[in-house]
């Protein structure tokens, strides 16, 4: 099944160091099928111009290209309220300048976890400079959050933020119970879906969260992209913390009103042809069953993991049913790096280091891991190339 | 450029091997070239930054010539080191002052030199020649 979609995706013919590239680094950013390449190239060769404000004809056609983005993204994850972004990162500091700044007060609980990224954890260290607010981290036990520990935590919670599912571990947290429990106390909930919406379909609205952070490139389409699906509550609670052009409605020397829609938080010409890109990808992926496939690339993943325990590395994913396929490593003597480079020199493109998640590398005894993860063009023939390149550099090592 | 005697030895050694694995191979082979540094001596100083693994490099100028002593995690980058080591150790600060570290490029050890992709080589090579810089102030 992976086979015939690679020939979707031309980076993946090509050859690194002398072999055919086997791309296993898709937790990071995923590689970008034809029809996003040439939706981007042909909007830069026939339609570029500035968006929303001229009437010329390019600048029609640019603004529908780019505005169906947010229409599609509307539709595939019932939102009423999407903002674009840069990506995941800005997308949750946004929340940290236009909502945490005018909705929390000092000694006011935002609740994070362990398993957090860097991306969801520095925005609100640096809120909390700022408002004094409390921090508090549900902890990581045996590879999973703490529930017990987030009830606890749970206690006074203004703001919940957590990630869907994890770029290190691959694990999917329950994130139906930890919405639903962040309710009955009365908080607000972000979700660091970055990982999650490439995985799996999910229906903001029945799910009940008011934030919901994501990035395009992590689902086959651009880099630079992101969104923020935003719930109509928590979208009446924000104030735009960017000033330009593009967000007002007004503007005299003496003060400026804003636009009452999603553009009020987009100050500045937005990422045009990355737009089209983004919804060439969603009309791409809306074609594909993830749900069957995100079972085969669970059932590689976990061949290759029982691999892997099988030649002495300990491995940190668990690969439930519901999570990535993700795995993250360590062998008991060979450098992450040394590994990677020695994977590299064979073609194959894994991860090394902390991912961005210091605070779980800690818990987790390790200063980094390496990670292969899998996505809808992986198959059998790259879990295979994979483990033959783990046996090489384990004799080279040995 | 023409290289010292055993600069291009490391040159023509590396030339030689078509493929990218064994290149490394040898690469790591080389960390038997590196002076220790123990980890007693391990110091935020002599820390090599942005490196993935735990790299540290100490120099000496000792009766006029250059010495250096390194540490690493990663095999790759203990083999980067003892190359380092042979380019350097036993000359003068001027000769050190006067190489570029384009010779890991040249034997394709490195596909680049530019700081994020060269593995920490451009970084320990930059290291080695402050610290002759400083040694002659």
């Amino acid at each position: 099944m992976g086979d015939s979609m690679k020939q979707d995706f031309p980076i993946l013919s090509r050859k690194v160091n002398g072999k055919t590239l086997v791309y296993l680094d898709n937790a990071a950013t995923t590689q970008k099928p034809n029809c996003v390449i040439d939706a981007m190239s042909e909007f830069y060769s026939l339609s570029n111009a500035n968006v929303h404000r001229a009437v010329h004809t390019l600048a029609g056609e640019a603004t529908e290209g780019y505005e169906e983005c947010r229409v599609l993204l509307k539709q595939r994850y019932n939102a009423s309220r999407v903002v674009i972004t840069s990506g995941t990162t800005e997308a949750i500091n946004l929340v940290a300048r236009s909502w945490g700044e005018f909705n929390l007060h000092a000694g006011d609980v935002v609740v994070l976890t362990e398993m957090e990224h860097h991306s969801d954890i520095v925005p609100w260290q640096m809120l909390a400079e700022r408002k004094a607010i409390e921090l508090r981290y549900v902890p990581v036990f045996e590879g999973k959050l703490d529930m017990d520990a987030f009830n606890v935590a749970l206690d006074g919670a203004k703001l919940v933020c957590v990630v869907h599912t994890s770029n290190v571990l691959g694990i999917r947290n329950p994130i139906e119970e930890i919405v639903t429990s962040s309710k009955k106390v009365g908080a607000k909930v972000l979700l660091d879906a970055a990982q999650a919406v490439p995985h799996e379909m999910i229906d903001f609205k029945e799910l009940g969260a008011d934030f919901m952070a994501f990035s395009a490139h992590k689902m086959c389409g651009p880099t630079g992209i992101g969104a923020l699906l935003i719930s109509d509550a928590a979208f009446d609670e924000m104030k735009p913390f960017m000033g330009g052009g593009d967000m007002i409605e007004t503007v005299t020397l003496q003060g400026s009103t804003y636009q009452s829609n999603e553009h009020k938080f987009e100050a500045g010409t937005p990422r045009i042809a990355e737009g089209v890109g983004w919804a060439a990808a969603l009309e791409w992926i809306s074609k594909i069953d993830l749900e069957s496939h995100h079972k085969r690339l669970i059932s590689i993943a976990s061949k290759v993991k029982d691999q892997l325990i099988e030649k002495g590395m300990t491995v940190y994913s668990s690969l439930g049913p519901r999570d990535a396929a993700v795995i993250s490593f360590t062998h008991p003597t060979i450098h992450p790096e040394d590994f990677a480079r020695l994977l590299d020199a064979q073609g194959i493109a894994v991860r090394t280091g902390h991912h961005c998640a210091q605070p779980l590398m800690d818990k987790l005894g390790v200063s980094g891991t390496i990670r292969a993860s899998f996505y809808l063009y992986n198959d059998a023939s790259d879990a295979e190339a994979f483990i033959s390149g783990i046996d090489r550099v384990l004799e080279a090592m040995s | 450029m023409t290289w010292s005697a055993s600069i291009q030895e490391i040159i023509d050694e590396f030339q030689e091997i078509e493929e990218q694995f064994e290149r490394l191979e040898v690469l790591m082979d080389f960390s038997d070239e590196v002076e220790e540094l123990s980890v007693e001596e391990w110091t935020e100083v002599n820390l090599v930054r942005g490196c993935q693994s735990v790299a540290h490099i100490e120099v000496e100028i000792a009766d006029g010539t250059v010495w250096m002593k390194a540490a690493a995690d990663a095999k790759i980058v203990q083999g980067l080191q003892g190359i380092l080591s042979i380019a350097v150790n036993g000359s003068t600060p001027d000769q050190v002052l006067s190489l570029t570290p384009k010779f890991a490029e040249e034997a394709g050890i490195l596909n680049s030199l530019t700081p994020s992709r060269s593995n920490g080589f451009r970084t320990m090579f930059d290291m080695v020649q402050n610290e002759v810089r400083r040694f002659n102030q």
